[in-house]
């Protein structure tokens, strides 16, 4: 399996990462869930974990949290071990894993005052603050029971900013919402992360993902196959796409660069953005004509499409 | 903070406990029930029976319905702290809040333990005013009957809350052992009110009938009520026999639930 780090880490352990994991392994029986993971996620940013359903994300978001315990492997939250530093780390962190949770029959506030009982005395101060943030105060007195999942996942939030968190890790946050949810969602995200806080999103919207985070790791089958700035990423290897009159022999024309037929002309590799007009000249000058030439920014579903059907190619 | 203070649970952390409980309407209606409203209808259907037939119905009160009385009270307040104490443990886990706990990275042993005084407070407050009606009754409607002494009240009414916060502390950690509410409920009610009767009246079981904690619980009724409150025959067992059953069943039931809910995958 090829594993490729975009950007190098920095091996030297220090404050500029929030989440630092090394060879971390979890067994579910003969099921490797999480594979001698390597990760580590720089403070401050808005951070993507991504895989397919069932490569292990959760498991690693619920060790990292001390909710099961790994079968190897080190791992430091906020600069702390874990587990040992376990209740220091966490009292930073706000953290929803899988959907929020909250006991129907209370209203949101209560459902908040419960978790703030269990955090530092300044939690209940922060609780009309947070409900405000996620647009939730006017609805706070209504049983959670009645609340949409859009605004279960806002309340959800709602309890992790209980915490003054430095650390906020949201697990699939966006599952359900309608576009105008996740939008505001993102914008969510942006601000806590304007704050100086990190956030960790773990997803399958890649869309979204894309949208929102600085960073990503892709992980599959329990491994972190790629991990690095999402520019980087999606930067490398520009194409671009070309439409003419004669797609074939464009083919023949273009034959010394990386050429792939897609649907509606060709997909072409690139330099760089200066190669675009000598490939317009080219075809021009043997006369074929050129309907399109779209330079291609590669997508993160594009990357992550290409990584994870390479993996299940090479298994 | 130090380790035993993170493994403390504060006063927030049990008025959250109790929050939690008096918020269950449905909780709260059938504790009522069996508690507040089991010691209206008892004493208040003697009552009328009284004043309707002072022939063939004696008075309500006296040291006689004393010990009717603490008999209906410990049987629904049994019940009651069954109810309350199933839910205490298991009900952060059935509702997936337990994780949401977990990850403020508060000890887990204080969230458990915070279920202790926070499900105590709920029961025993209304175990507490049923009882009080009872005691009351039990006076003012004495007549001819002997009036219960002062002593006998106070040692009776402790009896009854240490009966309910009896049952309460096994459903608690039974049910944060086994993370179910409804099996915790079956299963405790069925051994109180099922299994114990038959296995208590089974003479050839012998001492181990001393094990069963109904049997430990009525020997530390007062004297003058016990066979009342027991509503039948009582197992002979001494007084250090019936202290140490009953505490080596909470503690033990007490110590499973904290295992698990600290060792629990959240």
């Amino acid at each position: 399996m090829r594993v490729r780090t975009v950007r190098p880490m920095n091996t030297s352990r220090s404050d500029s990462y929030v989440v630092e994991v090394e060879g971390l392994t979890k067994r579910f029986g003969a099921r490797v869930a999480v594979n001698d993971v390597a990760l580590r996620i720089p403070r401050g940013s808005a951070f993507g974990y991504l895989g397919p359903n069932g490569a292990g994300k959760t498991t690693l978001i619920r060790m990292l949290l001390g909710l099961t315990w790994p079968t190897a492997g080190s791992m430091r939250l906020l600069g702390l071990p874990m587990p040992n530093g376990r209740a220091a780390a966490l009292a930073r962190v706000g953290a929803i894993v899988e959907e929020p949770r909250f006991h129907r029959y209370l209203t949101g506030r209560e459902n908040l005052s419960i978790v703030a009982a269990a955090r530092e005395p300044e939690a209940h101060r922060r609780i009309d603050g947070a409900l405000d943030r996620v647009g939730l105060a006017a609805r706070a007195d209504e049983r959670a029971g009645a609340y949409s999942l859009g605004m279960r996942q806002r309340l959800g939030v709602a309890r992790c900013l209980l915490a003054n968190p430095e650390l906020l890790i949201l697990d699939e946050p966006m599952n359900g919402l309608d576009p105008a949810g996740m939008e505001d969602f993102r914008l969510m995200i942006r601000g806590l992360v304007d704050e100086g806080r990190t956030v960790v999103l773990s997803s399958h919207l890649l869309d979204e993902v894309e949208k929102t985070c600085d960073a990503i790791a892709i992980v599959d089958r329990g491994r972190v196959v790629v991990q690095g700035p999402i520019d980087t990423l999606t930067g490398d290897a520009p194409t671009v796409l070309v439409a003419t009159s004669d797609d074939l022999r464009a083919q023949a024309l273009l034959s010394g660069a990386d050429i792939e037929p897609v649907d509606g002309g060709l997909r072409v590799g690139i330099e760089d953005e200066r190669s675009i007009a000598a490939i317009n000249r080219r075809l021009v000058e043997a006369g074929v004509d050129v309907h399109r030439l779209e330079p291609e920014r590669v997508s993160l579903e594009r990357r992550f499409l290409e990584i994870t059907s390479r993996l299940e190619a090479a298994a | 903070m130090t380790a035993l203070s993170l493994s403390l649970p504060g006063p927030r952390l049990i008025r959250a406990e109790l929050l939690k409980l008096r918020k269950r309407r449905g909780l709260l209606a059938i504790v009522a029930a069996a508690t507040l409203g089991a010691s209206l209808v008892a004493y208040g259907i003697l009552a009328i029976l009284h004043a309707a037939n002072p022939v063939h119905h004696g008075p309500a009160g006296g040291v006689l319905n004393l010990g009717h009385g603490l008999f209906v009270l410990a049987l629904l307040g049994t019940v009651a702290a069954t109810l309350v104490g199933a839910t205490a443990g298991a009900g952060d886990l059935s509702s997936g809040v337990f994780r949401e706990l977990a990850v403020t990275g508060r000890s887990r042993s204080a969230l458990f333990r915070a279920r202790i005084p926070g499900g105590l407070a709920f029961l025993l407050s209304f175990v507490a005013v049923a009882y009080g009606l009872a005691a009351l009754a039990t006076v003012v409607f004495a007549g001819y009957r002997t009036v219960p002494s002062a002593a006998l009240l106070a040692g009776s009414g402790a009896w009854l809350l240490l009966t309910c916060a009896f049952w309460f502390a096994l459903a608690l950690g039974l049910a944060s052992l086994v993370g179910s509410r409804s099996t915790v409920i079956g299963v405790l009610l069925a051994f109180q009110l099922a299994v114990t009767p038959i296995l208590a009246s089974i003479p050839v079981l012998g001492l181990g009938r001393e094990l069963l904690p109904s049997v430990s619980l009525t020997r530390l009724a007062p004297h003058a009520v016990r066979e009342l409150a027991a509503g039948g025959s009582v197992v002979p067992t001494s007084l250090g026999t019936a202290e140490l059953v009953v505490a080596v069943w909470v503690l033990a039931l007490l110590a499973l639930g904290e295992w698990r809910t600290v060792t629990r995958s959240a």
